[in-house]
């Protein structure tokens, strides 16, 4: 395949995927998702507290979070957002602001894991009226999932310290064949019934678990003795007009900035100015499809430091085009063909560029890896930028200029503001 | 057709100096006033009343008072609000001071933003900052020793340390709050006071290949020659986004927008004031380039 084509295929495919950008991100609004700062809602960071006889491990922050999926649950909110952030903390999103003060009491409550006895149980709804509390979570010191070698159900084994197994036993031999529930923070998590007198400090808890449901059942045991408390790091609460409104501003210093630069390309380069606008309007378009592309599979929301993320990548994606523009005119000065000034400045602006983005991309990958909160929106939209601008110049500027070099340029040099480089060897 | 050259590399004195004055403010600056940290480094409450027509500050300030909040101080807003910081660091707390101020002044939340750090926190930001600081400086020391030189990544990594110091000066000058959001500008900053210095490096490098012409500080000179415009202009297209976020983007975003234009502007001036007169002197200490500058003279 000849260059030519090469090019023109190459500026094809750009226009493709800038097509189906357009259709997965259209209309913006409602494709990509909206961070709780933009849409209103409540953030919340939790924090594991260190104490002097416990460290803060993985094993203890997943029971952390399951505590705190369970607090978020009872709440019945929808689109809820639990992530583990850092080693030592767990982001909670609820968009809506109708019950942050709820929220943030739920969240702020100590878990409790119970063993109660059951009054009643709804023979339709299973749901069980509970009676007085038996034993504490505090009792248990291990819960393991495992199967039964007679029966090959999978069951839910527990061990309790001396105390709990001398209180178990009594609890069992009082309620041989009646139900009991296990309750963590007043939610009935399993309510199994007591088969026999059980001595020794263990017992095994079955009831048709899938591995999944037993898998959780441990953990739930097994929080009723978390032994770090859960502390609010941060906490935020925005209206959503004064988020619609901040997107508004965002929005508007976005576009203001991209047609001023705009302006500015054309009024100093003139034809290669105009071109560069497509390249633009490339760049913008590529970064709205995948922020919707992101946003469909869920992971990712924009926020309003991702908004200066985009902004400040609008300003490196005019940088690149600059840097293949000029370099292409000092090759000109410098007696090449255009030809050859197209070809050969066009690749050593990209190897510029591409240093220059990839130092930013380094920072930008660190901040993301170690911070912790709201700014890792910011080094999120700055990535995607930076990546965005390199293949953008790779497929689509590069072709473009040297299109124009082979076509327009020695047409009309005064349009593009080069002299010389008429003879097309 | 050979354009009249600027002698950048002559002025160098001029430049030091220049760069020292603004090193020594920054110092000063930054040792009297100090840097003002945000709540997220020292925990407390900052509650944003987007609307608040016919709102005095004063009657701001009392309902605060009255509701129970500790250390109010209010600042009003371009926008006509008003942003209240207290010291309250319980979440809880900070909701029910905030509703109940909401319905006293007859606002709908809706309009309104509470943000509650805890009093620990600010250890975990600040490590986290550093850890991304440090490790980002060595990592760009690395990328540009193997892309380049040892020489080259280390003037660069002293250039965007001159640019850091000064805009952490011009923080502590003007008094404004140093957030989660400052660090994250400045660490961009310090790509982008490499952005113009790779730019120019790039160019050093590829003229000083074979060079047996000229010394190195005019070989130099010519290449920031060769490369001023474009330098000029990526500044220019660089600095007008950030520079509409600082006008007309709102507090979150200005808290980025004005580190990132500051910033700019310095590397700009750093690649030329900083980087290449520091990297020209030191290359000119190299035997090679030292008879270069017999022969031709000393540039």
């Amino acid at each position: 395949m000849d260059p030519k084509q090469r090019n023109l295929l190459s500026m094809a495919g750009v226009l493709v995927i800038a097509a189906l950008a357009w259709w997965q991100f259209w209309p913006p609004g409602e494709r990509i998702t909206q961070g709780l700062d933009i849409q209103g809602g409540l953030s919340v960071i939790l924090t594991a507290v260190e104490t002097p006889e416990t460290a803060v491990t993985d094993d203890v922050m997943n029971r952390a979070e399951l505590i705190v999926r369970n607090r978020v649950d009872r709440l019945g909110a929808s689109e809820v957002m639990i992530q583990r952030q850092g080693a030592d903390s767990i982001l909670v999103q609820l968009p809506g602001i109708a019950n942050a003060q709820e929220a943030l009491d739920a969240l702020g409550s100590t878990g409790q894991l119970e063993i109660r006895d059951v009054v009643s149980t709804d023979p339709t709804t299973g749901e069980v009226v509970l009676g007085d509390v038996l034993l504490t979570g505090d009792v248990i010191t291990d819960a393991t999932v495992g199967t039964n070698p007679q029966t090959n159900e999978i069951e839910v084994n527990v061990t309790f310290d001396s105390e709990g197994a001398a209180a178990w036993a009594e609890i069992t031999g009082a309620r041989i064949g009646k139900q009991i529930a296990i309750v963590l923070d007043g939610n009935v998590e399993s309510a199994p019934v007591v088969r026999d007198r059980i001595t020794g400090g263990q017992t095994s808890i079955t009831g048709n678990f899938t591995p999944e449901e037993a898998r959780r059942l441990k953990t739930v045991l097994e929080t009723g003795a978390l032994p770090v408390s859960l502390e609010f790091s941060e906490s935020r609460v925005v209206g959503p007009t004064l988020g619609q409104d901040s997107l508004r501003k965002g929005v508007f210093a976005a576009l203001a900035g991209l047609g001023l630069v705009a302006l500015y390309l054309a009024a100093y380069y003139r034809g290669f100015g105009v071109a560069s606008w497509f390249a633009l309007g490339l760049f913008a378009s590529l970064f709205l499809g995948i922020l919707s592309l992101l946003s469909n599979l869920g992971w990712f929301a924009l926020s309003l430091p991702g908004i200066a993320g985009i902004v400040l990548t609008i300003g490196l994606a005019a940088d690149s085009e600059i840097l293949m523009i000029e370099r292409f005119k000092e090759e000109v000065r410098g007696g090449k063909t255009y030809r050859s000034a197209a070809r050969h400045g066009t690749r050593h602006a990209i190897g510029t560029s591409l240093d220059a983005d990839l130092v930013t991309f380094v920072s930008a990958l660190m901040l993301y890896t170690f911070a912790i909160g709201p700014v890792r929106g910011f080094a999120l939209t700055l990535m995607i930028g930076l990546a965005i601008d390199i293949l953008n110049m790779v497929f689509w500027s590069r072709s473009v200029i040297i299109t124009l070099a082979e076509t327009v340029v020695p047409k009309a040099p005064w349009l593009f503001g080069v002299k010389g480089g008429e003879a097309d060897a | 057709m050979l354009k009249r050259e600027i002698d950048f590399l002559g002025n160098h004195r001029l430049f030091l100096i220049f760069s020292l004055t603004l090193v020594v403010i920054a110092i000063g600056s930054l040792a009297i006033r100090g840097l003002t940290f945000g709540i997220e480094f020292r925990g407390g409450t900052v509650i944003n009343i987007s609307e608040a027509e016919g709102i005095s500050i004063d009657e701001v300030r009392s309902v605060f008072s009255e509701a129970g909040a500790i250390g109010v101080v209010v600042q009003s807003t371009e926008g006509g609000g008003y942003i209240v910081r207290t010291t309250e660091s319980d979440a809880d707390v900070a909701n029910e001071i905030y509703r109940e101020v909401f319905e006293t002044l007859g606002l709908s939340t809706d309009v309104g933003e509470v943000s509650t750090i805890g009093p620990g926190w600010g250890r975990n930001i600040t490590r986290a900052a550093l850890l991304a600081l440090s490790v980002s400086v060595a990592a760009i020391l690395l990328y540009i020793a193997v892309r380049y030189e040892y020489k080259m990544s280390i003037v660069a990594v002293f250039t965007l340390v001159h640019d850091v110091l000064i805009v952490l000066g011009v923080y502590a000058l003007v008094g404004r709050e140093v957030t989660p959001n400052t660090i994250a500008a400045l660490l961009t900053i310090m790509g982008y006071s490499l952005y113009d210095t790779i730019v120019v490096f790039h160019r050093i490098r590829e003229n000083s290949m074979g060079l047996t012409r000229s010394t190195f500080t005019v070989m130099a000179n010519h290449s920031l020659n060769q490369v001023i415009v474009r330098s000029l202009n990526t500044s220019i297209t660089s600095i007008v986004p950030p520079l509409m976020l600082l006008l007309f983007g709102g507090e979150t975003l200005g808290d980025f927008a004005f580190a990132l234009v500051i910033g700019i502007i310095l590397g700009a001036y750093s690649s030329i004031g900083v980087a290449t007169p520091l990297y020209t002197a030191w290359k000119e200490r190299e035997p090679k380039f030292r008879a270069l500058a017999k022969r031709f003279g000393t540039a």
